[in-house]
């Protein structure tokens, strides 16, 4: 069995996606699996043709199967190689297209295979442009994950191959204490920027948040620099790409590289006390003035 | 121990537009290291201090990379040197065949323990440069690194992994790429800058670093502006909070998004 796509896989159970463009492509599909073997049986019953498990020691961490993955993409090379944005299936990633010399894009909004050449829809520099590519030779592609595959028939048979990991192990972890969140299920989500002074003031957001059943999110400094939230809340080119049915946006300037994890979005608002704030040029609805006033003014229209 | 910083000089897509025909216009962007490469440059100087590290800079690019202003930016945030290949052929390169080329010029510098990069380039942001590079040397990668502390051949390094963070303990040499909030970077004073000034510049030759030949030759065939929903752009009166929240209200049932 020739493979045509290889998915590439760490130790999240999310590629649902990964899957579905893989099949799309037609041909039979792999997926190489670098973390616990239950990763591997989830995706071998979500509609993959073959798995093969790197069995690594239990202290190392998925990339350090980085070698073994390129090499069971590399016995089999297929057309398209697919991970997840995920740090370590990045790592995994770039040790298949570095051993498959192959050209690495991460923008694609489509795939497709005309004669020998792959055909990439790939947007570019914070999505401000679409460029079609034709690659003749091997693709290897940074999609969104997707969600956890569903079973899918009896499964796919499971290859163990016993992994000599490279020079690395974890020796501790800690939680943060921030809950995890997955912004992507959310129908209504509220983004905080810098606008809010105070970590004590997302209490403000919060209810409002639970007025409207609605996750909060951030702007890029809110999580990192100001720790005010898990890095898996903030929005933009990096971080989350939402498309729920409302976003409405707190404080928030409007950078490029946050608002295209929203264009997806049903409905925008904005409230910001710059009205000349780059955010009203993205907005349904915009509100120029102070959080501190608007934000409890909602809430309380609410009830 | 030697360490190498890999950054870039580019310019920031905030700064550019698409025109219609969906090619971009660079022409009010001016370039500047790239966003987050400050932080790498930041987080590689203090192991450098500590371990008494030699730190090289290492970029490669088209014409512009190897300007005095881009090295001197560099220079002047703690690097000991730098080495650049500079290269008109590079500005349309793929992630595959800059990685190729950053391997082999740390090939040319040789005894390299360990390459610390940025989260992402403020450009393209595909963050695969680090990992691609990576699986060229040979080496483990690590991107989402919050912290590095000890020596070559006994790294202990801390990454951001959802819900917390994990830590690493490297034994070899490493492709390290920092989170954005690694490090504070310093802005380099007057002082830095001067230094920065003698300190040595390498340009090297890309014909001369035998890069092997691209695997895949990406062609692009067309270009588009992406279409964008339309949004209303309406701007609700805020003079009374009040009635301003209960017309945002009222607007946001009648659009089913509540």
């Amino acid at each position: 069995m020739s493979v045509n796509a290889w998915i590439v896989v760490a130790d999240q159970r999310e590629v649902g996606n990964l899957i579905a463009v893989a099949r799309s492509l037609g041909g039979p599909v792999g997926a190489v699996v670098a973390g616990p073997r239950s990763v591997a049986e989830t995706v071998a019953s979500g509609g993959v043709d073959k798995v093969v498990w790197c069995h690594a020691p239990d202290d190392a961490p998925p990339e350090a199967s980085a070698r073994a993955v390129a090499d069971a993409v590399a016995a089999d090379p297929p057309r398209v190689a697919l991970a997840g944005r995920n740090p370590a299936e990045r790592v995994l990633l770039g040790a298949v297209a570095a051993r498959l010399n192959a050209a690495v894009l991460t923008g694609a909004r489509s795939v497709s295979l005309d004669g020998d050449r792959t055909t990439v829809v790939n947007a570019v520099f914070g999505d401000i442009s679409d460029e079609t590519v034709a690659v003749s030779g091997p693709v290897a592609l940074l999609l969104d994950g997707g969600s956890v595959p569903p079973a899918a028939g009896p499964g796919a048979p499971i290859e163990e191959v016993t992994v000599a990991p490279l020079g690395m192990k974890v020796v501790e972890t800690r939680t943060h204490g921030f809950e995890t969140v997955d912004l992507n299920a959310a129908h209504r989500v509220i983004g905080v920027g810098r606008g809010v002074k105070a970590k004590e003031d997302l209490a403000l957001i919060e209810a409002l948040a639970e007025a409207i059943e609605a996750e909060i999110a951030c702007s890029r400094p809110v999580a990192e620099g100001l720790n005010w939230m898990g890095k898996d809340r903030y929005i933009g080119s990096s971080g989350a790409h939402i498309a729920p049915q409302l976003y409405l946006a707190v404080g928030i300037s409007g950078q490029l590289q946050h608002m295209v994890g929203v264009t997806g979005a049903e409905t925008i608002v904005g409230i910001n006390s710059d009205a000349n704030a780059a955010i009203f040029s993205h907005t349904d609805y915009g509100l120029v003035g102070d959080l501190y006033q608007l934000v409890p003014a909602i809430t309380a229209a609410l009830k | 121990m030697r360490i190498v910083v890999a950054y870039k000089w580019t310019c920031d897509p905030e700064e550019a537009t698409a025109r219609p025909d969906g090619t971009v216009d660079w022409s009010r962007a001016k370039p500047g290291l790239s966003t987050y490469d400050p932080v790498a440059m930041e987080l590689a100087r203090r192991l450098a201090e500590e371990a008494g590290a030699e730190l090289v800079g290492v970029t490669v690019g088209a014409k512009g990379v190897g300007a005095p202003i881009a090295s001197k930016a560099a220079l002047g945030r703690g690097l000991d040197r730098v080495v650049i290949v500079e290269d008109e052929s590079l500005r349309e390169a793929g992630r595959s065949e800059l990685a190729a080329v950053v391997a082999e010029v740390i090939r040319h510098i040789g005894d390299v323990d360990l390459v610390i990069t940025g989260d992402s380039s403020v450009d393209v942001a595909a963050k695969m440069v680090p990992t691609v590079l990576a699986g060229e040397l040979g080496w483990p990668a690590v991107a989402e690194v919050t912290s590095v502390t000890g020596q070559a051949g006994a790294l202990r390094v801390e990454r951001a992994i959802p819900g917390g963070v994990q830590v690493l303990q490297i034994s070899g040499p490493a492709v390290l790429a920092a989170s954005a909030d690694a490090a504070a970077p310093r802005v380099p004073g007057m002082k830095e800058l001067l230094a920065a000034a003698r300190k040595p510049v390498e340009l090297l030759d890309l014909t001369a670093l035998k890069v092997p030949p691209a695997g895949a030759v990406m062609t692009v065939t067309g270009r588009a502006r992406p279409e964008r929903k339309a949004r209303k752009g309406q701007l609700i009166d805020t003079t009374d909070p009040a009635a301003a929240a209960a017309e945002l209200v009222a607007a946001l049932r009648a659009a089913g998004a509540l």
